[in-house]
């Protein structure tokens, strides 16, 4: 291969697909474009600004890039809409004019684009609005108009139906069922035998969960299956009361499980051998409607889903008839959106309240997947749910509340040996996992040889090395949200992780206290010699102390190995890792990617089973394992230099300065970095003599290229003081055939080639702090000066805006974000102060009908 | 897991939504007869050194024991003994080797893996996209677009909790999205020739089930109709989809006649609850061929085994409940050796292969057979053998005349593994999208050991 492309064939694909269907949504949107009456003239002021500023270059005498702007009062609507849609981009990006052409006054580029976009809104066409609700625009408000406090426009969120999230959808099905205490614990870390959860979460770092997702044919799909099987575990307990064929039993010895009641109201018809009533079946209609979309029919869907049940009755009886209304009312599209359409009378601004039970659900929502708790049903039924103060209590209980968001960070990482941490509020943690991408190490996979063997990917049954990394960079998020100070600078500074803590604290030290006991007083026996006689006559020693999962059958082997393992532990003053290497289903092996010496291999002292004592050890430095953790590393500061992250920036075989560049200029400097021009085949080239640094240097140094890589690389490059699985270095192997020193066998011995020494300077800019920008020694600097900047708050609290709201920020959210920097800071750095403020804000609470209604 | 009556509708929503995103290329389709897939994949691996013919000389003998790449026309080479029911179609036979696939899971399952060429592990999160007969079936819409067949395991790690009934195939729709299969002949059967069924409850399924959807496409219809702009866009795609697959069960029926005079007419014994492995796998090639031949799909995936799934009916062991695990690692069950009882069972897929082939040639469709528009691919979902290490995944390929890929009646051995112009499972899946009309660079994950080697791009001489 004579280059490394930056860009895989997975991506692209990925992207295709995501782009088919927004372009799908988006083509009947425009189509109402031609719909419209004939478009109206110029005004005088915009026509006398494009004559100053623009015919020059694309009048009759030139038309530039075949864009002429003298003749829009003659074009068609939609050759009128299209050329202001291309305007409104060049305008809103700062393209034209062109750099070195006279600008126009700020008053001047008002008039135009304002009539551009009042236009283009009018007919619904504006393709930079639907740009900009994406989250890859969300950085081009201004931020220091944002931040400066002059803008003093009234805050709102636009009147919306919000797709639920994967999170949401399953605990909507546990709703369905009304799933409570253990049996709804027991599906909170697993999924329904027969649901498919229809959604799934964008790959990208930053915010995930945005308002403007569709539910589209693939849903449908999906929604079906479930809705079937979701209808006959709602029936089958009153099916069991019957008997004939369709008595609920299930085919499927894996699917056995069923909600040990049916409703009343289904179970009344289930039970009837009498077709039933008018009445039976408003009950029925009415207790789907709750549990499947938590709101009364109205009359009018109550007299079309009775027609709907009588006629399905009459075709396949009661139960199945009642069956296919329980279906209906689960493909509901209602089901799957977060309705957030404001009530009562309009403000001054046009704004509407969120509805005391769209704010119920808002804040519950916000804080967890679950639905609001009864307490917070009871205030919105009760009127208690109308102020901002209102808000702000019902916020503050449930921030407080403990158990009923609590759960793990993500199931999805469990395996068989280990589970995702729990907390209070896992998605509180999980805005700064979204944020910081770390998970995304995950995906990316690597060449193990070159790791030394010790990085394992992703295979069956188990996350290899990047799902531990990602539960202990969990654990360290979760930590730091729990103790709920200085939360944003703890996060990039820490120096205490999380490493192998499978245990903890308390129960470790009595291991290694009992494996103490065990190594004094064995140390100078026949161990070696003669371990079944040493056993023997230590016997209720050894099984006083569970630490050494020895018992009567025990064979002599296990003692071998301990003592082994201890000897070449304590007995060279080190602490051993609190689980032995030959436990079943061991797989810790990642200590190295923190720049630490590893624990030993599995098999290193033989098989347990067999008393193969006379192996002689090449002596070999393990880690001193401590018990108590969070513990301090040397050389990491905080998540960005966590194995986990860096991992998950970076590429199959190198480390990824530029991406590692832009993560920190668009999500800590709240800047921008356009995407790699079409036209630009993004590759580093090959050369056996340079370092990855100087590959993309040379890459990327051209006036042309370094327009953009100024904002990413200088960033980036301060991070090759680790590589591509996150351990330290000063030299960088040069793996290229033509330095390979020694050909290793991938397994015992490996590949060795010459090496050259990492340059890890860089340069932080955009942090508008004289103080805090300029060159920078290591990532070490760097992250120190990150830490202290405004901007770099400011900028996690806009995400934070993005993740709770669901969108992009506006300038009219302006107070909103200088009301929740305040509070962080006035907090000392209070996550909670930040959620609190925000739940509260304007842009939470109000909606604005932008023609959307219903 | 999903219903029975659940799957029919699903499969009919899918051509809905396929029918909706398909590419403008599809939507231009001609008048030409579609291009029809069948992927007969099967568990425990599939040996390469059986399948090159005894006839080959030692030099060839050597190229196959180092793995070099060499090409033989087949005429003059008699097939492997177990290969022998594919003698009459040895024109339209390629034996590919040397396809690698070790960016898949593989060993003892390989789930959505050699189909998708990336590693799948059972967990929902490590599909990471359709795999390639959707794929193809998206380029060749049908109002079932397509159809999944299994012999599913019983056991193993991986059961599915019903031999009969249908649970999580082996195909994935799309990102994170298992396909479903059905288990039985006779399940199969029931779903997929429902709309022209005589019997009773099959109908009611069928008609309920209509009405339901007029229903729910009506009301989301109507909502849709209400909204303007951004939050219209957000219900008139479901709403839309919903219209589609009305206008699927639409078309379903428009082909009702040809639907019926296709119904596969099953002896019983493929019906029965307890129907033998063998037995199974020929009633679902008889349900495959129905479903092809009726139009009612073009594309259809058949796990005909797995690992986990305990073998009955083979011959001269009929009484044996055979465990293929204890074959992968070598048991001889009855007095019959492993390699022998693999031997019998490949040799009644080669019978199923056979099977399909012959019926398609003799159903005339334009001035050929439907078999000259159908492609026929068997091979292992897990590598080269039991405890395979993916270096290996040998395809044996039925193609008829039209089929756009210069193969047919060749033993064809690819550089191997490592070596110069060495091809993956992705660069052969590639070459199928590119030959007919998706022009995707690359499908599939890479090779992170192949890292010296361009591994993108179909493989070019197979490209007619």
């Amino acid at each position: 291969m004579t280059t490394t492309r930056m860009r895989s064939a997975s991506a692209s694909l990925l992207l295709n697909l995501s782009l088919v269907l927004p372009l799908v949504a988006l083509s009947s949107r425009f189509a109402f474009a031609e719909e419209a009456s004939e478009a109206s003239p110029v005004p005088a002021e915009v026509r006398a600004v494009i004559a100053k500023r623009c015919v020059d270059c694309h009048g009759a005498d030139a038309s530039e890039g075949g864009v002429r702007l003298d003749q829009l009062d003659s074009l068609s609507l939609a050759a009128r809409l299209d050329l202001l849609n291309r305007a409104q981009d060049q305008l809103f990006f700062r393209l034209m004019p062109p750099a070195d052409a006279e600008q126009p006054e700020s008053g001047e580029r008002a008039v135009l684009a304002g009539w551009i976009g009042q236009t283009l809104r009018q007919h619904g066409a504006s393709k930079l609005d639907e740009k900009l609700r994406y989250p890859d625009y969300g950085n081009y408000v201004d931020h220091q108009q944002l931040f400066s406090g002059e803008v003093q426009q009234p805050a709102f969120t636009p009147a919306r139906r919000w797709l639920v999230s994967p999170q949401i959808f399953h605990e909507r099905v546990m709703d369905v069922f009304q799933l409570t205490g253990r049996d709804r614990d027991n599906f909170e870390s697993r999924s329904f035998f027969g649901v498919t959860n229809p959604f799934l979460l964008p790959d990208q770092a930053g915010v995930r969960y945005y308002d403007n997702s569709a539910i589209d044919g693939g849903h449908l799909l999906v929604m079906l299956n479930n809705a079937q099987w979701i209808s006959r575990k709602q029936l089958q307990a009153a099916l069991l009361k019957t008997s004939g064929p369709q008595n609920g039993a299930t085919e499927n010895p894996a699917d056995r499980w069923f909600p040990k009641t049916t409703p009343p109201a289904f179970e009344a018809i289930v039970l009837s051998d009498a077709p039933p009533t008018d009445a039976q079946l408003v009950a029925a209609i009415q207790t789907q409607f709750g549990l499947v979309l938590r709101r009364e029919a109205t009359s009018s869907e109550v007299e079309k889903y009775v027609a709907l049940t009588r006629q399905a009755v009459g075709l396949g009886g009661n139960a199945e008839g009642l069956r296919q209304m329980l279906v209906a009312v689960l493909l509901e599209s209602e089901f799957l959106y977060r309705l957030e359409f404001g009530a009562g009378e309009p403000d001054e601004f046009g704004r509407r309240r969120l509805s005391p039970r769209e704010a119920s659900e808002a804040i519950s929502y916000a804080l967890g997947d679950r639905a609001p708790d009864p307490e917070l049903v009871r205030a919105a039924a009760e009127g208690r749910l109308q102020t901002k103060d209102d808000v702000r209590r019902e916020v503050e209980r449930l921030l407080k509340e403990s158990e009923y968001y609590r759960g793990q960070v993500d199931p999805s990482l469990n395996g068989m040996h280990y589970q995702s941490n729990q907390t209070s509020h896992p998605r509180l943690v999980r805005f700064f996992r979204e944020f910081f991408g770390y998970p995304g190490s995950i995906k990316v996979f690597k060449d193990p040889p070159r790791s030394e063997g010790y990085y394992a990917n992703p295979d069956r049954g188990t996350l290899g090395t990047p799902g531990y990394l990602t539960l202990e960079a969990d654990r360290i998020v979760t930590l730091h949200v729990e103790k709920d100070e200085q939360v944003f600078e703890r996060l990039l500074t820490t120096d205490e992780f999380f490493v192998y803590h499978d245990r903890d604290n308390e129960t470790g030290r009595k291991i290694i206290e009992e494996w103490r006991e065990v190594y004094q007083r064995l140390k100078g026996t026949a161990w070696k010699t003669d371990p079944a006689q040493v056993m023997a006559e230590n016997l209720e020693f050894l099984k006083a102390r569970k630490a050494t999962r020895i018992v009567e059958k025990s064979p002599p082997g296990e003692l071998v190995n301990l003592m082994y393992y201890l000897e070449e532990s304590l007995g060279q003053g080190r602490t051993p890792f609190t689980t032995v290497p030959w436990a079943h289903g061991y797989k810790y092996h990642h200590a190295p990617f923190y720049g630490l010496p590893p624990t030993p291999s599995i098999g290193r002292y033989g098989d347990w089973r067999t008393t193969n004592y006379t192996r002689k050890l090449e002596p070999k430095v393990f880690w001193d394992y401590p018990t108590e953790q969070p513990f301090r590393i040397a050389q990491r500061k905080g998540i960005l230099t966590h194995p986990a992250w860096l991992i998950a920036y970076s590429s199959n075989f190198h480390t990824d300065p530029v991406r590692r560049g832009r993560w920190i200029r668009e999500k800590l400097l709240a800047g921008r970095v356009p995407d790699v021009p079409i036209t630009v085949d993004a590759v580093v080239p090959e050369n056996p003599h340079q370092t990855f640094r100087q590959r993309v240097e040379s890459a990327t140094g051209s006036q042309q290229c370094w327009k953009c890589h100024q904002h990413m690389n200088p960033l980036g490059m301060a991070f090759e003081m680790y590589d591509d699985f996150g351990r330290n270095r000063q030299l960088e192997p040069l793996e290229h055939p033509d330095n390979l020193l020694q050909r290793g066998d991938g397994k015992t011995t490996f590949d060795r080639y010459k090496t050259a020494p990492v340059v890890t300077t860089g340069a932080l800019s955009g942090t508008g702090e004289a103080s805090l920008d300029g060159e920078v020694a290591d990532a070490l600097d760097l992250i120190d000066r990150l830490a202290k900047s405004e901007r770099v708050r400011q900028s996690i609290i806009r995400h934070a805006f993005r993740f709770f709201l669901g969108r992009n920020e506006t300038l009219a959210d302006s107070q909103t974000l200088i009301e929740a920097d305040r509070a962080y800071v006035e907090s000392g750095g209070s996550f909670r102060a930040v959620v609190v403020s925000l739940l509260t804000s304007d842009s939470f609470l109000y909606r604005q009908d932008l023609g959307n209604r219903s | 897991m999903t219903n029975r009556r659940d799957f029919l509708t699903a499969g009919l929503l899918s051509a809905g939504a396929v029918a909706l995103l398909r590419s403008p290329r599809a939507a231009a389709a001609d008048s030409r007869p579609p291009m029809r897939f069948v992927f007969l994949n099967r568990g425990n691996g599939l040996f390469p050194h059986v399948l090159p013919p005894p006839s080959f000389d030692k030099a060839l003998a050597e190229k196959e024991r180092k793995k070099e790449a060499y090409e033989v026309d087949l005429d003059g080479h008699a097939l492997p003994e177990w290969m022998s029911p594919l003698e009459p179609h040895k024109n339209q036979l390629t034996i590919l080797q040397g396809l690698s696939g070790k960016m898949c899971t593989y060993g003892h399952h390989g789930w959505c893996s050699a189909l998708g060429v990336f590693k799948a592990n059972e967990r929902l999160s490590s599909i990471k996209w359709a795999t390639v007969d959707f794929e193809l079936a998206r380029l060749f819409p049908a109002p079932v677009p397509h159809i999944e067949l299994a012999c599913f395991p019983n056991g193993g790690g991986n059961a599915r909790g019903t031999l009969n009934g249908i649970a999580t195939g082996f195909s994935a729709r799309g990102p994170e999205q298992p396909n479903f299969a059905f288990g039985s002949p006779r399940v199969a059967l029931e779903e997929l020739f429902k709309s022209v069924s005589e019997n009773k409850t099959a109908r009611l399924d069928y008609e309920l089930g209509r009405m339901l959807l007029d229903f729910t496409a009506g009301r989301e219809g109507g909502t849709a109709r209400q909204l303007t702009g951004v939050e219209r866009a957000k219900i008139q795609s479901y709403a839309d989809s919903l219209e589609a697959v009305r206008e699927q069960t639409r078309q379903i029926e428009a082909l009702a006649d040809n639907i019926r005079r296709h119904v596969p007419e099953l002896d019983p014994k493929y019906l029965a609850e307890n129907v033998n492995t063998l037995d199974r796998q020929s009633g679902h090639v008889e349900v495959l061929l129905g479903a092809l031949i009726s139009g009612l799909t073009n594309v259809v995936s058949f796990t005909v085994d797995e690992l986990g799934h305990d073998y009955t009916g083979i011959p001269g062991i009929e009484g044996e409940k055979v465990n293929m695990h204890d074959i992968g690692h070598g048991k001889a069950i009855g007095g019959v050796a492993a390699e022998e009882v693999r031997r019998r069972t490949e040799h009644h897929h080669m019978k199923l292969m056979d099977r399909i082939a012959t019926r398609l040639k003799a159903v005339p469709e334009g001035t050929g057979t439907m078999f000259d528009n159908t492609l026929l691919c068997y091979f292992p979902n897990s590598g080269e053998t039991h405890h395979a290490q993916g270096i290996e995944y040998p395809f044996i390929v039925l193609a008829g005349d039209n089929a756009k890929i210069n193969l047919h009646r060749r033993y064809i051995r690819l550089p191997g593994y490592g070596q110069a112009g060495h091809k993956t499972l992705g660069n052969w899946y590639t070459t199928l999208l590119n030959a007919y009309g998706n022009p995707i660079e690359h499908y599939g994950a890479l090779d992170v050991g192949l890292k010296d080697l361009d591994q993108r791009g179909p493989i070019k001489q197979f490209l007619a």
